[in-house]
């Protein structure tokens, strides 16, 4: 499906983002740090607070035994939107950060053993290397990160004890927020959970560019956001394999979690709910579960291709420009609408500031990926990350913006003489 | 940003005054921000050249505007003694974190002005003023 208008260049799906019909002149492309919400999205939450709040779980009135129907049901969307034949298999938290952490210190916290191994990638996110190095040091077990090779991709070669007795977990994500790389996750998930190695699946950059089905991956945990897939902000995903969820201690304790509180001890009640202590966010899962109804209207493989060949086209117009280094995949296909570069000369702030100037959004710096910095050799990167919004007229100014910055960031000439030099 | 303001910082950056590297009778201290890279070395010379005052240096790598700001700032000190560059060095803290709207006088410091309302620059901005601000509290250079 082809959403590029003929007659104007610009993506049909822009005009369903009044943030952006507002400043029609904006270029966004910095979806990877955050996409823009449609209308849809932005209706879906008004309406709930105008019409459908009330607690959720803990009423007994009408009201409040529709908007706990409401909750659930977003519950059963997103379950279904990434193929979970299980809605209790979904907990909702504030963020795929909360997610992670979660995991981290509810199931790695009472499973991981003294010497043993929790891996990582050098792509990821802070937010999926953090939480393990603080749990492995408590826990007094090994953190270790399975390098990139000279393509950028994973160096499983390098990793002869990835499988081993030692290895509690593997943590990895689906797509790098950096490079955009989709790493070839399903060998290394089909090894790992053969040998009883639980996986957990950073989808977070993923869950709005491309179809995500857990059964499929067999991974153990995923865990993504709303904000990064046209949802709301405030609201994340933790999928779990039931055997898992119930291995992992909640980490908020608090109303709406316990079955039964007694002086001494306490049951905390099963399923989801477990891990949703407090009240819930219920415009946040009605927007999430808006934003999955507005993806699964386009097509997941739509968005793709529309992201994979703005990808691809910027890649290629950039290529051509002299000083100018790119990183990571090829081809758009492999790069889920990422582009990640630095132009000679020009620090990624200043470029950033320059494309600002001209009303284009693009993130420049370390991505909170330091790790995949110093594997990159690089302090900071310039990146244009592109959505359902964007078209070939976004790739032109970005383009447009770096030439700009290279000429603004030429050396001249000054009449300074640095004088101290011959002190 | 002004175009004017924006030529001198480009000018700072290409052509950056008193960048060089340090013996050991400097004090040095490190400014850096590990979120974009930027690292900056600021050094004054313990013995005060007669008539010259105390010399300023600076070194690194960084942006256009963290480079120019330490360019600026090494044009502006260099030569003068302790006490001035307390006081310059604290103004200048104080307006380009806009607690004051004085402007402190000073060759080229004006446009600095351009990137003081940028909260997303203001640590490249502040980060060679930052470390000067250690080495004048240095007891070394303080007992002189």
């Amino acid at each position: 499906m082809c959403a590029l208008s003929a007659s104007t260049n610009e993506s049909a799906w822009r005009k369903d983002f009044p943030f952006l019909e507002q400043q029609p002149n904006l270029r966004y492309l910095d979806s990877a740090a955050s996409t823009q919400k449609p209308q849809q999205v932005i209706d879906a939450i008004h309406n709930c607070y105008a019409y459908e709040y009330a607690p959720v779980h803990r009423g007994l009135y009408l009201q409040a035994e529709h908007a706990s129907n409401v909750y659930e049901q977003a519950r059963q969307s997103m379950a279904a939107f990434i193929n979970s034949d299980k809605a209790d298999s979904i907990v909702f938290t504030r963020s795929a950060t909360e997610s992670i952490n979660l995991v981290a210190r509810g199931w790695a916290g009472s499973q991981l053993n003294s010497n043993d191994t929790v891996w990582v990638t050098a792509l990821e996110h802070h937010s999926n290397f953090l939480p393990w190095q603080q749990i492995c040091r408590e826990r007094n077990a090994h953190l270790r990160v399975i390098p990139l090779d000279q393509q950028g991709m994973l160096n499983i070669e390098e990793c002869g004890e990835l499988f081993s007795k030692q290895t509690k977990l593997i943590a990895l994500t689906m797509v790098s927020n950096v490079t955009g790389q989709i790493p070839a996750l399903h060998t290394i998930i089909r090894e790992a959970v053969s040998r009883g190695i639980c996986v957990l699946v950073d989808a977070t950059q993923a869950v709005g560019h491309m179809t995500i089905d857990v059964q499929q991956l067999g991974c153990d945990f995923l865990v993504c956001s709303g904000h990064k897939m046209y949802g709301p902000t405030g609201i994340g995903v933790l999928y779990g394999l039931p055997e898992r969820l119930a291995q992992t201690e909640p980490l908020l304790l608090g109303g709406g979690m316990v079955d039964l509180v007694g002086d001494e001890s306490s049951e905390w009640v099963a399923g989801p709910h477990r891990f949703e202590a407090g009240s819930p966010n219920l415009a946040g899962a009605v927007g999430l579960g808006s934003a999955v109804q507005y993806l699964q209207n386009i097509g997941l493989d739509n968005v793709r291709e529309h992201t994979s060949v703005l990808a691809d086209k910027a890649r290629a117009r950039l290529n051509g420009v002299p000083g100018l280094e790119l990183y990571g995949p090829s081809t758009g296909e492999h790069s889920a609408g990422i582009v990640a570069f630095n132009v000679e000369g020009v620090h990624p702030h200043d470029l950033a500031q320059i494309a600002s100037e001209d009303q284009i959004a693009i993130r420049a710096g370390h991505h909170c990926c330091q790790p995949l910095m110093r594997a990159l050799n690089v302090s900071s990167t310039a990146r244009a990350s592109f959505g359902l919004y964007n078209s070939y007229n976004d790739v032109d100014a970005l383009c447009a913006a770096v030439e700009r910055a290279k000429s603004v960031f030429t050396p001249r000439v000054s009449g300074y003489t640095p004088s101290h030099q011959h002190e | 940003m002004s175009d004017i303001y924006k030529s001198v910082l480009l000018d700072h950056f290409h052509n950056p005054r008193f960048k060089t590297d340090m013996d050991d009778q400097f004090i040095k201290q490190r400014g850096s921000n590990p979120r974009c890279g930027d690292e900056v070395e600021v050094g004054v010379r313990l013995e005060a050249t007669e008539d010259l005052g105390l010399q300023v240096r600076f070194r690194g790598r960084g942006c256009s505007v963290c480079l120019a700001s330490a360019s600026i700032m090494t044009s502006c000190c260099n030569g003068h003694d302790r006490v001035y560059l307390e006081s310059f060095c604290d103004s200048t803290l104080a307006w380009l974190q806009n607690e004051t709207d004085h402007v402190p006088a000073g060759q080229d410091i004006a446009a600095l002005d351009a990137v003081r309302n940028h909260s997303a620059r203001t640590k490249c901005v502040l980060l060679a003023w930052q470390a000067l601000k250690l080495v004048l509290e240095d007891p070394k250079l303080v007992r002189k």
